[in-house]
């Protein structure tokens, strides 16, 4: 039995996709089943290793985006009863560059010896974060933003809502683009007395040169297009569902649940960021 | 360790203090007026290159020296609530210092005799900053570190003997391996309280660190309000609650600077955040300069504005405010600087030739320059909890 689902997000790169299906089979099939989310891609973008089409008129216009993305697979998962089958998920975009071949072996391990950890993010080689950890480490935090994550079962049983269709299956799915929706499922996590972990045992990397420089290929807005409307999405998600005027409220949000975790099991006190 | 005025700001309720750059003669007055209108202490932070001593050569704000600036702001302060604060002290901080060329033992006999006369013209709070050498930043963190504790030791020493009551600040956003990163924060304070401790020295009552604000052109270009990653940087959703443990743990409070031009939605985090006082200076220099150019511009003045402008640009001291690859036009740059000329003959004269215009109106120019500036303070009263 492989205990980690891997979800992988294509918008019309059906090679990009296919070399990162290959490269995790290759490597870690083992451990692993892979399931390709086609968020809207055209007939012929399809990646060989398609799972699921999304392919509404509206999806196939804007995409799915990370959030409403992995929900939909998430929830097929789960409408085809192979939910349970797992006792992880790693949600990844199709973009995601895997350098070490034993990268769910050692994010899984993680997980299995710190039954605690809810969410778990490998570091990128490029993140500031590095500086806060030792080789080979991990540390709880209250602020990730990545675009790949493992996360445990036992943490989503208590925070899915499975009876509303795909879209707020794990993320708010009116928040479109998804600024602030990390933050939110920090903060579900710590509320739930699990952690939320990163960890430079491994390293992930995001090749950008496609946002930057394909976005006409994905069929999306530009790179800074992009971010700026989720910028604007987000505050504009975080007023609408907590009156939360700006980024630093939700912040603090997450880390009042974060400090609390700890005046609960302070013997993780030693994962401290 | 903090002077007695902000007890009951800083004890009882979540404030952030405002320390407002003496940009210009208005912008003092504007700063001593609100203040004692809203009853709020406010501190005032001369850098070197603003007011220095008058053997520095004073410095560009309205010709005034150390001590005429302090006069100046004693006699109109009714309720003393001004704190004056010397920003950014020390060697190689002054101009001169650098155009001398002068070796580090003459930097920091300068940099004495500039904190004397702060001292003696009753500067309450004392900003330490050793990261300069004669070549731009010092790379020796020894040398840093070793020059902070002669100036502390020697400012102490000083106010001491001249009865004086003095508080201090270290530490600075630049890059200085001192107080940028936690590993930096935590060593500094853990030095720096010790050194106090051995000499039965003050603890430092603010440590600036870098807290995710820039000042560029007329915005703030730094992390605090940037929503994604900046490469190689932690994030300023991590960095900031850390570093203000850090400063909890050697209770030290958190001071930022370059807080210019954030929105009101940022700045009304920065009590809740912790942050303990703040530093706005350019931004209300450019208010001051806009607003002159859009008075110029609405009564059809061209040539007063071209004049101005031009005197504005040829200073050149837009040029360590722009961003790389700036598409910032003439009319900006010049608002940009604007503020730096405000003491010269040339300005006087474009300035006396507006008010004469203005006044046959019954209007006056610097009540409404100071009007503009006073909006624009109170903004941060409001946003750091200062007042209701």
């Amino acid at each position: 039995m492989k205990p980690i689902a891997t979800l992988i997000l294509n918008r019309n790169l059906p090679k990009v996709t296919d070399k990162l299906y290959r490269t995790i089979k290759k490597n870690e099939g083992n451990i692993t089943d892979i399931f390709v989310i086609e968020a809207g891609s055209s007939k012929n973008n399809l990646s060989k290793y398609a799972t699921w089409h999304a392919n509404s008129e509206s999806v196939k216009k804007k995409g799915l985006r990370f959030p409403r993305g992995m929900n939909y697979g998430l929830y097929n998962l789960w409408k085809e009863n192979l939910f349970d089958k797992y006792k992880a998920f790693f949600l990844i975009t199709n973009d995601t560059v895997i350098q070490n071949k034993n990268t769910l072996k050692t994010l899984y391990s993680i997980l299995l010896k710190n039954k605690k950890i809810g969410i778990l993010s490998p570091c990128s080689k490029k993140w500031g974060e590095n500086k806060l950890l030792k080789k080979n480490s991990i540390k709880f935090t209250w602020y990730i933003h990545n675009h790949a994550y493992l996360l445990n079962k036992d943490l989503l049983l208590k925070i899915i809502n499975p009876t509303s269709g795909y879209m707020n299956f794990l993320y708010d799915g009116s928040n479109f683009r998804g600024y602030g929706l990390e933050s939110e499922l920090i903060a579900k996590a710590y509320a739930n007395n699990f952690a939320a972990a990163i960890t430079n045992k491994v390293y992930l990397e995001e090749n950008e040169d496609y946002l930057l420089n394909h976005n006409d290929l994905i069929k999306t807005e530009s790179y800074s297009r992009n971010l700026k409307l989720s910028y604007v999405e987000g505050l504009k998600w975080m007023k609408r569902k907590y009156g939360f005027n700006n980024k630093w409220l939700l912040q603090n949000y997450v880390k009042l649940f974060y400090d609390n975790f700890f005046v609960n099991y302070p013997e993780y006190k030693k994962y401290k960021i | 360790m903090i002077p007695k005025i902000f007890n009951k700001y800083l004890k009882n309720r979540r404030t952030t203090l405002l320390a407002v750059g003496p940009m210009s003669k208005n912008c003092v007055e504007a700063t001593i007026e609100i203040a004692n209108e809203k009853k709020v202490p406010i501190m005032m932070i001369a850098s070197r290159r603003q007011i220095d001593s008058k053997e520095m050569g004073g410095g560009y704000v309205n010709n005034w020296d150390t001590k005429s600036f302090s006069n100046y702001v004693k006699k109109r302060d009714k309720n003393k609530l001004i704190t004056l604060c010397r920003d950014h002290g020390g060697p190689w901080q002054n101009s001169l210092e650098i155009e001398k060329k002068l070796n580090s033992i003459k930097a920091i006999n300068s940099a004495k005799r500039s904190y004397m006369e702060d001292i003696d013209s009753d500067f309450k709070i004392i900003h330490i900053d050793t990261c300069l050498s004669l070549n731009g930043t010092e790379k020796s963190k020894k040398k840093t570190l070793d020059r902070l504790f002669e100036l502390y030791k020697f400012c102490s020493d000083y106010a001491k003997k001249k009865n004086k009551n003095i508080f201090f600040e270290i530490g600075t956003e630049e890059q200085s391996g001192t107080t940028n990163t936690q590993k930096e924060l935590e060593e500094t304070l853990h030095k720096i309280v010790n050194f106090c401790k051995k000499n039965k020295l003050k603890k430092p009552t603010f440590v600036v660190i870098q807290s995710g604000t820039k000042v560029m052109e007329m915005r703030n270009v730094g992390t605090f309000e940037v929503p994604f990653r900046v490469e190689n940087e932690i994030p300023a959703e991590i960095q900031i609650p850390k570093m203000i443990e850090i400063c909890k743990k050697y209770n030290v409070l958190m001071k930022a600077h370059n807080t210019d031009y954030l929105s009101n939605e940022a700045l009304s985090c920065y009590p809740r955040l912790g942050i303990n006082a703040a530093n706005i200076a350019p931004e209300f220099g450019v208010i001051e300069s806009r607003k002159i150019l859009e008075i110029m511009e609405a009564l059809k003045l061209k040539s007063l504005k071209d004049s101005f402008v031009k005197l504005s640009l040829d200073s050149n001291k837009w040029k360590k405010w722009m961003i790389k690859g700036s598409k910032a036009n003439d009319y900006e740059k010049a608002i940009i600087s604007g503020h730096y000329i405000f003491s010269e003959k040339k300005f006087s004269n474009i300035k006396e030739d507006l008010t004469k215009i203005l006044k046959k109106n019954n209007q006056s120019l610097d009540k409404i320059l100071k009007k503009e500036i006073k909006k624009s303070i109170l903004r941060y009263l409001y946003n750091f909890n200062l007042i209701k």
